[in-house]
């Protein structure tokens, strides 16, 4: 079992259904042109009643509600990238032998593991939204016949039996040894091979010879071998533009479908995307999502999109969108025996993300101090993996109740008597009967933007304690301590 | 005395059916705080709300947030704080405290609410602290009870406690309710806060330790 050949029948029309949503269920067929004489090349099995090659007009009238299109080239061009994605993932070696079909050597691949590997990759293509079948045998040639009359995989273990009772037009004779083979009764490649190839060559020469080999299954051929994508991108060009998120998702959900089929071929993993929407009014609106967990997880980064899309108004309607993935190589972590980590890391970052989406991304994190004595000097960093151990109790522990400020300060007047606070109003109103301070900071006074305040802790007669600054722009009331 | 055959069996049927009503939680999560942690039966109740009740300026609410803060942090376990009001002072708590910490720096309590509502159904902490002090009494009883329940129904069955700290009894048929009654004075602010947790007056409004979670 050296070849698989993984084949879309009927590829051009599921390629446009898997780019349309509208078209899902529906009985669509796709024509050669607009015209009421046009023909029909590929029919969906929801058209009760009509078959390729018949007229637009006979089309019509035999399926009254039927949706006639031509060709998407650029769908055509999405789903070919996602099956030779698809394809990649089985295998290095990959030939695009046709739009829709792509021939993978599976030379050293251990054969027990293949057909379940096969399986599984159709299963996938089929949730992207295309209906994949696949032949397994020891040629090229012969994956490919097999790949036609699979349903979904069929692996060709006796090359004679499979090909006995196959039609002679698998074979692809020319319309005239069609003609040929058949007054002479010939119907399955059965038929033909059992005639002598020194006979069929006399008779029909080397085309004849070369027919009888294919049918034999004997052509042996070199692959013409593609290369997988180095740049994770899909790009889409809205007509109409949209004006609302639904048929982004869809379309992003393609992309992302197909990106990460091509990264995980490449054993690699999105750190971050961006996503760029094109506006009407020409201008673009780009933003980056950088993951916390990096993956190649279609719905973790449909998730994080979506927040974001559901909370985006843009000035004008989207005439496009366009997607990229910046690879890396997966996150390998040993788990330490008394670490711990997290349960389950990808909800934890998703939650993240879209609490970053309520409350803004710089206000969620894990505080960490910076490094000067200004108050309320901190930054929001992104929460570690797992849990650190504790360090050492402090030489000092935390001592008195512990402030809680109020952002912005609250700007109060204060009474002194001798250069200490005895009365305050404001927000805050009332005789103070004790008070604690002055105690004074300052910094940067090398720089512009230099502070200095000097804090003083009070204690209401009528209960409370509070921390009031005093700064150049006069007394604010910091925060209580509770 | 044993019960009957058929109330056994009702009781199977019962927990078979709804399994999530009949859980028993028995895991605690310790504050820190002696009182709290005695009037709760050893802790932070997992998969309830618990609210508490800080009606005086002073009366140690941001207290028992640090004491959680530590005694979470040397369990080395999880905790988010959502602060409806923005009123955590980093700088307030020991910095090897904060390492465990998701702050959720909310503008209002819409934003709070639906920030809780995403992290209670986060499996990975241990404690969801939600601080609603701060926030504006009018704006906080416009609070519709459904968004409770909603709260509370979707912390059932969950790994980790949730803690609301609140001005006033604001959380309706939540499990667990205790006030903070006492007031800090400005001699306190010398002494450990060990020592201030250990004294903290915690009054028990509303719930009971079941004689299961005693001995369990």
């Amino acid at each position: 079992m050296n070849y698989a050949v993984l084949r879309i029948p009927d590829f051009a029309l599921h390629a446009l259904r898997r780019s349309e949503p509208a078209l899902a269920g529906r009985p669509v067929a796709l024509s050669t042109g607009e015209g009421r004489k046009a023909i029909l090349t590929e029919v969906a099995p929801e058209a009760a009643g009509i078959a390729p090659g018949f007229t637009v007009t006979l089309a019509m009238a035999r399926c009254p509600g039927i949706v006639l299109r031509t060709r998407d080239p650029d769908a055509e061009i999405e789903a070919q990238r996602l099956l030779l994605a698809a394809a990649f993932t089985l295998a290095p070696r990959v030939e695009a032998t046709a739009a829709g079909c792509c021939t993978v050597d599976l030379q050293g691949a251990q054969a027990d593991r293949t057909e379940a590997a096969v399986r599984q990759r159709l299963a996938e293509l089929a949730r992207a939204g295309l209906p994949a079948r696949a032949g397994v045998a020891a040629t090229p040639l012969l994956a490919g016949y097999a790949a036609r009359s699979a349903d979904p995989v069929l692996v060709v273990r006796d090359p004679a039996r499979f090909l006995q009772s196959l039609p002679l037009a698998v074979a692809e004779p020319s319309a005239a040894q069609a003609e040929i083979l058949r007054s002479w009764g010939l119907k399955t490649l059965g038929d033909l091979t059992a005639l002598a190839k020194a006979d069929v060559g006399q008779r029909l020469g080397a085309e004849g010879v070369a027919l009888w080999e294919r049918a034999a299954g004997e052509t042996a051929r070199v692959l013409r071998l593609v290369e997988p994508t180095k740049s994770f991108v899909a790009a889409w060009t809205y007509e109409p533009p949209v004006e609302s998120v639904e048929p982004l998702l869809f379309k992003l959900r393609r992309f992302a479908e197909r990106i990460a089929f091509e990264l995980r071929a490449a054993s690699l993993v999105a750190e971050a995307l961006t996503l760029t929407l094109l506006l009407e009014d020409e201008t673009d609106h780009r933003r980056n999502f950088r993951l916390p967990e990096p993956g190649a997880d279609v719905e973790s980064w449909l998730r994080v999109m979506q927040t974001h899309l559901d909370s985006l108004r843009t000035a004008a309607r989207v005439s496009g969108v366009r997607l990229s993935a910046a690879p890396a190589r997966p996150p390998i972590r040993q788990d330490g025996l008394f670490e711990t980590g997290l349960t389950d890391p990808q909800a934890f970052w998703e939650n993240l993300a879209r609490l970053g989406a309520v409350v803004g991304d710089a206000r969620v994190g894990t505080p960490v101090l910076c490094d000067s004595h200004r108050p309320d000097a901190f930054i929001l960093e992104k929460p570690p993996e797992t849990v650190p151990a504790p360090a050492p109790p402090p030489l000092h522990p935390p001592r008195g109740p512990v402030l809680r400020r109020f952002r912005p300060p609250r700007s109060v007047r204060v009474l002194l008597e001798e250069e200490r606070p005895v009365a305050v109003t404001g927000p805050l109103t009332g005789r103070l009967c004790a008070a604690t301070g002055p105690w004074r900071v300052s910094g940067e006074w090398w720089m512009p933007g230099s502070w200095a305040v000097e804090t003083w802790q009070v204690e209401l007669a009528a209960g409370g304690l509070y921390q009031l600054a005093r700064t150049a722009e006069g007394w604010w009331l910091e925060g209580v301590l509770d | 005395m044993a019960h009957p055959p058929t109330l056994s069996a009702l009781r199977s049927l019962v927990a078979a059916r709804f399994p999530t009503a009949t859980r028993k939680h028995g895991r605690c999560i310790p504050t820190g705080v002696a009182g709290l942690d005695e009037a709760l039966g050893g802790g932070l109740p997992a998969g309830k709300l618990t609210e508490l009740v800080s009606a005086a300026a002073s009366s140690g609410g941001q207290l028992v947030l640090a004491r959680l803060l530590a005694a979470t942090r040397a369990a080395r376990q999880r905790v988010a704080l959502i602060d409806g009001a923005d009123g955590f002072a980093p700088e307030a708590v020991a910095t090897d405290a904060l390492r465990h910490l998701v702050w959720v720096r909310a503008h209002n309590l819409e934003e709070a609410l639906a920030a809780a509502d995403v992290l209670v159904r986060d499996g990975n902490y241990a404690v969801v602290a939600i601080d609603l002090r701060g926030i504006a009494e009018r704006v906080l009883r416009r609070t519709p009870a459904p968004s409770w329940h909603r709260l509370q129904r979707a912390a059932e069955g969950r790994p980790g406690a949730v803690l609301v700290q609140t001005p006033f009894a604001l959380v309706p048929a939540v499990p667990w309710r205790l006030a903070l009654r006492a007031s800090a004075s400005l001699a306190q602010r010398r002494r450990p806060q060990a020592e201030l947790a250990a004294e903290l007056a915690v009054e028990r409004v509303r719930g009971h330790v079941t004689a299961e979670e005693k001995a369990g």
